[in-house]
């Protein structure tokens, strides 16, 4: 029995699980281990009027072109109306009046209405999922999280901001997708 | 966190059996007083014995262990052993509930507090009831001087068939047949079949004496008060029939014997004499009253469904059939594109024609075919219903018949489901408000036992549901007063309402006439919820009313939710649906046609006078002149109103999707439905309008 076992072990022995020989330098190593092992996130990028937000890539359900919008009375100012996505109803907002980017929204109802970049990001929110338009989207950037900047404070309007990211000297704004949407 | 998949097959089989098994229940029940059918008995019997299984599996142990002492229960009623009286139904009943509670716990809800006492009374009543019966006192078998031989060979529930048919001084018989070995199976069914209607065949034991090798032979015992040659006619040339006991031939002394000393004393199932009527769990026996305050809901656990094979293979065949259709849709698509823009023959075109409509018809099929599948009867939401009118009238202390009739009539099962909670208030009103204290019938003249009917009967696309009382009937007056006392209308308004408007004042939140909230109804919810219920689901209530002869609430309801007819409407640019099951008639109204009353607008229907919504304003859209209106008039519950639009673009079949989670709340709006261009059209939540329309003046506008 007990040689059945060694070959047992003999066969499934694989020399990068070895790690006896390591195990001395891991004191030394063990506090900048986190640094090296930060991995930077993926952020989706979009353009909003003449700045550039992000949000993680995690909660973009998909990009579409600009369907019609079904305007829905009774509803706050920022919500645009519903689409139909394969079936779905899922409303679109312009976040641009909550952003501060304009003071009077444009009533957007349809693909004529908007130039030919736009489009609808949807993103995927615990309460349901929901789609904002967008003016450009720009691709996906990476952002270290631990290099992210809190944002600045600039009134309660702003609280739609989770932070600030820099990447290749261009400046992120990271979309807090719960409040912007409320 | 979804249950896991087990779990949730687990708990809707279990849910099944127990449905089985409290529709058995009530059926023992009605039988009560008479001699409970053995074939029932089983079936009760064999429903606990599988939920014990099918738990013990699972590793319910607690369910399991409930359903074991059922099932010892079952046995020893099937065994005579137990008394087939209101404290054993009672028991049963309880034993339903309880497993139910149990089983809603194992299926991840909270642990009701109430739960685990009950099981516990129920489990030692259990105990009580299984043993309390002691064996037969004088066992008649020995009196009828039985060969020992066969007796030896019988089961416990076959002697005790035995007993009961010389009890009732039926004949024993032994009815011997000799079968060849090739299909003595077929006609020992053919011979059981012959014998069943004359009287009970006990048992069948291979003869101990066979014919050849070729045959088997068969003795039946069987128990008949028929005259010999009746029975040995019956048989003719199958089988041999000759007395099984000495005696037998006069039994008449038997019965008179028999039964007294059997009968044991009433008071054996009950522990301590202070509960005459009840036994020491359950309802009344809890007087803090905690149960009675929260009854759980009556919907069921399990959101499945069970359909018959058949219906899925007519699916299966339609689906077959549009695969065809595809495959010639193809080959027309693939000409067309060789043909590379040359003219297409003309052939083409009506080929592609004949197709197409084959396609509509097989969507239609496909259709009627899904909605079939998710039509349930009315029953399971009934039994449920049942078994709890008959705990709350025992509360009540009140004498009431409950009568059920059209439990079979079919409904789509998300409408049956959301149907469970509105009957039951209703029910309860009836029996609380409704049919009076025996005395006070008595006095009245009436017959001293009350009826609440609950009935269903489809009327075409819809089904209509009555829950009745033969009661006191609703005083419009004293509802009036009360609706002013509280607030819910003016003085004003009132002056003008007929009888039918001010009964519908009890439809209104916070709307209660009993100044006693008792344990039954009359917390002021309830007709308010029922009307709510009902609105979500599309459906009409009317009260129909007789001061000193009852009340009958007439419910009106779809056949379906799923797929719903809507009629397309325009208001400016703006298109919505109205669902067509809400909408009673169209007319065309001049606006110079228009009244106002109190500043508000009405229109003239065959001289009813209704109230006139424009949706546009309802929807602060733009107004258009218009020479005419187009007024669709809605009723939902007991409401009527007319509703004005700029055009009507026709009729379509549509499927309601709900609204981004964000967007749910929004008033007037139950949804979208994609329409023939694929675009998002709105469609009114007709009963949010009728809500709306009686609120004050300055909400609306």
């Amino acid at each position: 029995m007990a040689r059945f076992d060694e070959l047992l072990k003999r066969f499934f022995y694989r020399a990068d699980e070895d790690v006896g020989a390591w195990l001395e330098l891991a004191p030394e190593i063990a506090d900048s281990v986190e640094a090296l092992d930060e991995l930077p996130e993926e952020f989706l990028a979009f353009e909003l009027s003449t700045e550039t937000y992000a949000v993680p890539i995690g909660a973009v359900r998909e990009i579409v072109k600009v369907p019609v919008i079904t305007p829905v009375p009774r509803v706050a100012d920022h919500v645009l109306g519903v689409m139909n996505v394969r079936g779905e109803m899922l409303p679109v907002y312009d976040l641009k009046k909550q952003l501060n980017l304009e003071t009077v929204p444009f009533r957007v109802t349809g693909p004529g209405d908007v130039p030919r970049e736009t489009r609808v990001v949807l993103l995927k929110d615990a309460e349901g999922d929901a789609g904002i338009l967008v003016d450009r989207v720009r691709g996906v950037v990476r952002l270290l999280l631990s290099k992210l900047e809190p944002a600045p404070s600039l009134g309660a309007e702003r609280r739609a901001v989770a932070g600030l990211g820099r990447s290749d000297g261009h400046l992120y704004i990271l979309l807090d997708v719960e409040q912007a949407l409320s | 966190m979804p249950p896991p998949r087990a779990l949730t097959e687990f708990v809707a089989e279990a849910n099944e059996v127990l449905e089985t098994l409290a529709h058995d229940v009530a059926v023992l029940d009605a039988q009560r007083g008479h001699d409970p059918e053995p074939d029932l008995l089983n079936a009760v019997f064999r429903a606990a014995h599988s939920l014990k299984g099918l738990s013990a599996m699972f590793g319910q142990e607690k369910i399991a262990g409930l359903a074991h002492h059922l099932e010892d229960v079952l046995d020893a009623l099937r065994l005579g052993k137990v008394q087939h009286d209101d404290t054993l139904i009672d028991t049963l009943l309880e034993g339903v509930d309880v497993l139910t509670l149990m089983l809603r716990e194992a299926s991840g809800d909270e642990a009701h507090p109430d739960t685990a006492p009950r099981a516990q009374a129920l489990t030692e009543a259990f105990a009580r009831l299984a043993t309390g019966g002691s064996g037969a006192a004088v066992d008649v078998l020995d009196e009828v001087g039985l060969d020992p031989g066969i007796r030896n060979v019988f089961t416990e529930y076959e002697e005790h068939r035995l007993r009961e048919n010389v009890k009732k001084g039926v004949a024993l018989w032994k009815v011997r047949a000799v079968f060849s070995l090739e299909d003595f199976d077929q006609r020992l069914s053919a011979l059981n079949a012959t014998l069943k209607p004359l009287g009970e065949v006990i048992s069948t034991l291979p003869s101990s004496q066979p014919g050849d090798d070729a045959s088997i032979a068969f003795d039946l015992i069987f128990g008949s008060s028929r005259p010999r040659p009746e029975i040995a006619t019956a048989v003719e040339g199958v089988a041999i029939v000759s007395p099984l006991t000495q005696k037998t031939m006069a039994p008449t002394p038997v019965p008179a014997a028999a039964p007294a000393p059997r009968k044991p004393p009433p008071t054996l199932f009950l522990q301590d004499a202070s509960a005459p009527d009840l036994p020491a769990y359950g309802g009344s026996a809890s007087p803090s009253g905690v149960m009675q305050g929260a009854e759980p809901s009556l919907r069921s656990l399990a959101q499945t469904v069970r359909v018959d094979i058949g219906r899925l293979d007519g699916l299966m065949n339609t689906i077959g059939e549009l695969l065809t259709v595809r495959a010639n849709i193809q080959r027309l698509s693939e000409v067309a594109r060789n043909a590379g823009g040359a003219p297409l023959p003309k052939l083409w075109a009506q080929e592609l024609q004949k197709e197409t409509r084959a396609l509509e018809r097989k969507l239609d099929d496909l259709q009627n075919g899904v909605l079939d599948v998710r039509m349930v009867p009315l029953v399971q939401v009934f039994d449920k219903l049942a078994r709890l009118m008959r705990r709350l009238v025992r509360q009540s202390g009140k004498d009431v018949h409950f009568e059920v009739s059209g439990g079979d009539v079919e409904l789509d099962k998300l409408i049956v489901e959301e149907l469970s909670d509105p009957l039951m208030h209703l029910l309860r009103n009836a029996l609380d408000h409704g049919v009076e204290a025996p005395d006070q019938r008595v006095a009245r003249g009436k017959d001293a036992r009350g009826v609440i009917r609950l009935k269903a009967q489809q009327l075409g696309n819809q089904v209509q549901i009555e829950v009745g009382d033969d009661g006191a009937g609703m005083d419009e007056m004293r509802i009036r007063q009360v609706a002013i006392e509280r607030g819910v209308v003016t003085r004003e308004a009132t002056d003008e309402m007929e009888r039918r408007e001010l009964l519908n004042l009890v439809f209104l939140p916070g709307f209660s006439t009993r100044a006693d909230v008792s344990e039954l109804s009359g917390r002021g919810v309830g007709l308010d919820v029922v009307k709510t219920n009902l609105s979500r689901l599309s459906g009409l209530i009317d009260i129909e009313s007789r001061r000193g002869e009852g009340t009958r609430f007439l419910l009106t309801l779809p056949l379906t939710l799923a797929i719903i007819r809507a009629l397309v409407v325009s208001v400016g640019e703006r298109t919505f649906a109205v669902p067509l099951n809400s909408v009673t008639e169209i007319v065309s109204v001049k606006p110079a046609e228009l009244r106002t009353i109190e500043r508000r607008e009405v229109l003239d229907v065959r001289g009813q006078t209704l109230p006139f919504v424009r949706l546009s304003r309802v929807f602060g859209l733009q107004e258009l002149p218009v020479e005419r209106h187009f007024v669709v008039i809605i009723g939902l519950a007991q409401e009527r109103f007319g509703l004005a639009v700029d055009a009507l673009l026709g009729q379509e079949d549509i499927v309601t999707k709900p609204l981004g989670g964000r967007l749910k709340g929004v008033r007037g709006i139950a949804g979208a439905t994609e329409l023939g261009d694929r675009r998002a059209v709105l469609v009114l939540d007709v009963g949010a309008l009728v809500e709306d329309l009686k609120r004050p003046m300055a909400a609306v506008s």
